[in-house]
């Protein structure tokens, strides 16, 4: 008996059968559960629920606070954990500036302390305490000094105490927030009732797409014309990811997985447009694009399938640069080594190969100062997430 | 048992004698935490504040550290690093150059302790009259 796989997306669910993927656009009137059932009705009824796998990207994701030590070391090891964890962050605080710092106005989901590797002490006090008071969580994980754990338990409440993410080395130890992030974010994920609802149609662990991704990475040569090292450009509606190999991160964490990801929750091009074009507008080598591409600025404000495309364009070229050497202030990879770019996602269902490779040939031209670009490869039929999806059959 | 945060600063990759110091630092009793080639100066900073290091002691080879520790100071005062020992030593400027000119600039920096061109036990050792003297 063949199997049924599932994603549900924010603008799209994707179904996957063993004789091909179709895709239906949602209908926000509709609750998710009915929606799906309204137009994959009758396949449903082909499959057993054991042989239904669904996956879901619906409702982004988690919020994060992390208030820790340094940026080098607590902040950095803490964000990175939490990106590998499917997380999306809001907000960081260095320790040292929490006092001249807001409390974000909405409710974050996790708030992530860290700082100090376990022989020193005193690292936290009541600075942390009345900043807390300021700020609405649902829940509080501890991943810092061993020694300021009690001072922790003995003033917070609810807080729960995990191994330091910091080693007596400097390096980095991932597994236990990295567990316990994950399954927040899975329990969030299912706890929806949206999603609670769609049990009726599978008997498998529903599972958050990004996880599903992040899994398949390490099949994807094996399926497409890849090679290492690579990046996976996801985008989508709402946000853009990157998931990437480590290969091309030079910095001293030491990680058990191969790949990592980062979300951009303001490149999308339809939820989150208007920070899309912000953060164009912004940027130094936009004319020169804009003209490149033979379009002006006007372009931007418009609404058209023209506009749509450049957009698009738009959010690859932004979304490399951000990870490029130009923005030091954020995890920047080594794109001069990267042999070859994986597009999927909404966007590969509306740009040409050849637009693509007009805005890397630009990129790289520009930015990098190399002609030769890395391979690309499109994923027309959004296949990376069957990837992670049939892998994790086999685990289980 | 003293901390000693290490490493060799900005695009330097010369490790040779970053592996030398780490075994050397060791063998005389101090806990060593290397950071290995191209370290940034906030980085150094920053592991002096996350292990509650001593000293830093930062070496650079290939001549350009003036460009990567002019913000010491101001980093130092960041977070109130006063009782860290900071040094510095390797090749500290490009081609020739006089110790007479070369240590009072790292000081002015904020170096406690300065050894251009010189060799790495001497360097030790003198750390180490130092930090007694200190105590
Ligand atoms: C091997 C080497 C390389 C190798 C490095 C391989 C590697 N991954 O380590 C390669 C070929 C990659 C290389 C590249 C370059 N190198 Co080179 N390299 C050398 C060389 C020949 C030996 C260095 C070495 O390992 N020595 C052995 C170790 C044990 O000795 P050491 O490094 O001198 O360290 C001792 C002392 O300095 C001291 N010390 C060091 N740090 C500290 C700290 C403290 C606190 C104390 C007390 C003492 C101390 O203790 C050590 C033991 O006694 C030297 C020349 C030389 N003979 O020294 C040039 C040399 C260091 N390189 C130099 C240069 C210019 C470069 C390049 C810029 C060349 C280029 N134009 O591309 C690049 C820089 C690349 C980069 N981004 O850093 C110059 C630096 C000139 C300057 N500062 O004025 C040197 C001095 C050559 C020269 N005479 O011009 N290099």
């Amino acid at each position: 008996m063949s199997k049924l796989l599932i994603d549900v997306g924010s603008t799209y669910f994707k179904v996957c059968q063993q004789s091909g993927i179709s895709q239906y656009f949602r209908d926000f009137k509709k609750d998710i559960y009915d929606d799906l059932v309204t137009k994959c009705g009758n396949i449903f009824s082909q499959y057993h629920k054991e042989d239904v796998f669904i996956c879901s990207s619906a409702n982004g994701g988690l919020s994060t606070l992390i208030i820790g030590l340094t940026n080098s070391f607590s902040l950095k090891f803490a964000k990175n954990i939490a990106f590998n964890s499917g997380i999306n962050i809001i907000d960081t605080i260095l320790y040292s500036k929490i006092e001249e710092t807001k409390a974000p106005l909405e409710l974050v989901d996790v708030v992530i302390v860290v700082g100090g590797i376990d022989s020193i002490s005193n690292v936290f006090d009541e600075k942390l305490l009345n900043y807390l008071q300021k700020v609405q969580y649902s829940n509080i994980v501890y991943v810092g000094t061993h020694q300021d754990a009690k001072f922790l338990v003995d003033n917070i409440p609810a807080i729960k105490i995990l191994g330091n993410i910091i080693t007596g080395k400097l390096h980095v130890n991932e597994t236990e927030l990295k567990e316990f992030l994950t399954n927040l974010y899975q329990a969030d994920i299912v706890g929806k009732e949206d999603i609670k609802h769609l049990y009726e149609l599978t008997s498998n662990q529903i599972y958050s797409t990004p996880y599903i991704v992040n899994r398949s990475l390490p099949l994807i040569d094996a399926n497409f014309e890849v090679v290492n090292p690579f990046i996976v450009v996801d985008i989508g509606g709402a946000t853009t990811d990157i998931h990437y190999s480590r290969d091309l991160v030079r910095d001293n964490i030491l990680t058990e997985s191969e790949y990592d990801r980062l979300v951009f929750k303001k490149l999308g091009v339809y939820k989150s447009r208007e920070t899309l074009v912000f953060a164009a507008k912004n940027n130094e080598f936009v004319y020169e694009l804009l003209s490149y591409l033979n379009v002006t600025e006007n372009i931007l404000e418009e609404e058209s399938e023209k506009a749509l495309r450049i957009l698009m364009q738009l959010s690859i070229f932004l979304v490399l640069y951000k990870v490029s050497r130009l923005n030091p202030m954020y995890v920047t990879l080594h794109l001069e080594l990267l042999k070859t770019v994986v597009l999927t996602g909404g966007i590969t269902k509306v740009l040409s190969y050849e637009e693509v490779e007009t805005i890397i040939v630009f990129f790289y031209k520009k930015v990098m100062n190399l002609h030769a670009i890395p391979t690309i490869v499109m994923d027309y039929e959004y296949a990376i997430w069957t990837l992670g999806m049939r892998n994790n059959e086999a685990r289980s | 048992m003293k901390k000693v945060v290490t490493g060799v600063v900005g695009n330097d990759i010369h490790v040779v004698a970053n592996r030398l110091i780490d075994i050397s630092l060791q063998a005389r009793g101090f806990e060593v935490f290397n950071l290995g080639v191209n370290t940034s100066l906030e980085e150094f900073i920053d592991a002096v504040v996350e292990t509650d290091a001593d000293i830093l002691l930062i070496s650079s080879l290939n001549g350009e550290a003036e460009g990567w520790c002019r913000d010491l100071q101001f980093l130092r005062s960041e977070y109130s690093l006063r009782d860290v020992v900071f040094v510095i030593g390797g090749n500290l400027a490009v081609g020739e150059a006089k110790q007479s000119d070369i240590v009072p600039k790292y000081q002015s920096y904020g170096f406690d302790l300065v050894f251009h061109q010189v060799d790495l036990n001497t360097g030790l050792d003198t750390l180490e009259a130092y930090m007694k003297e200190r105590a």
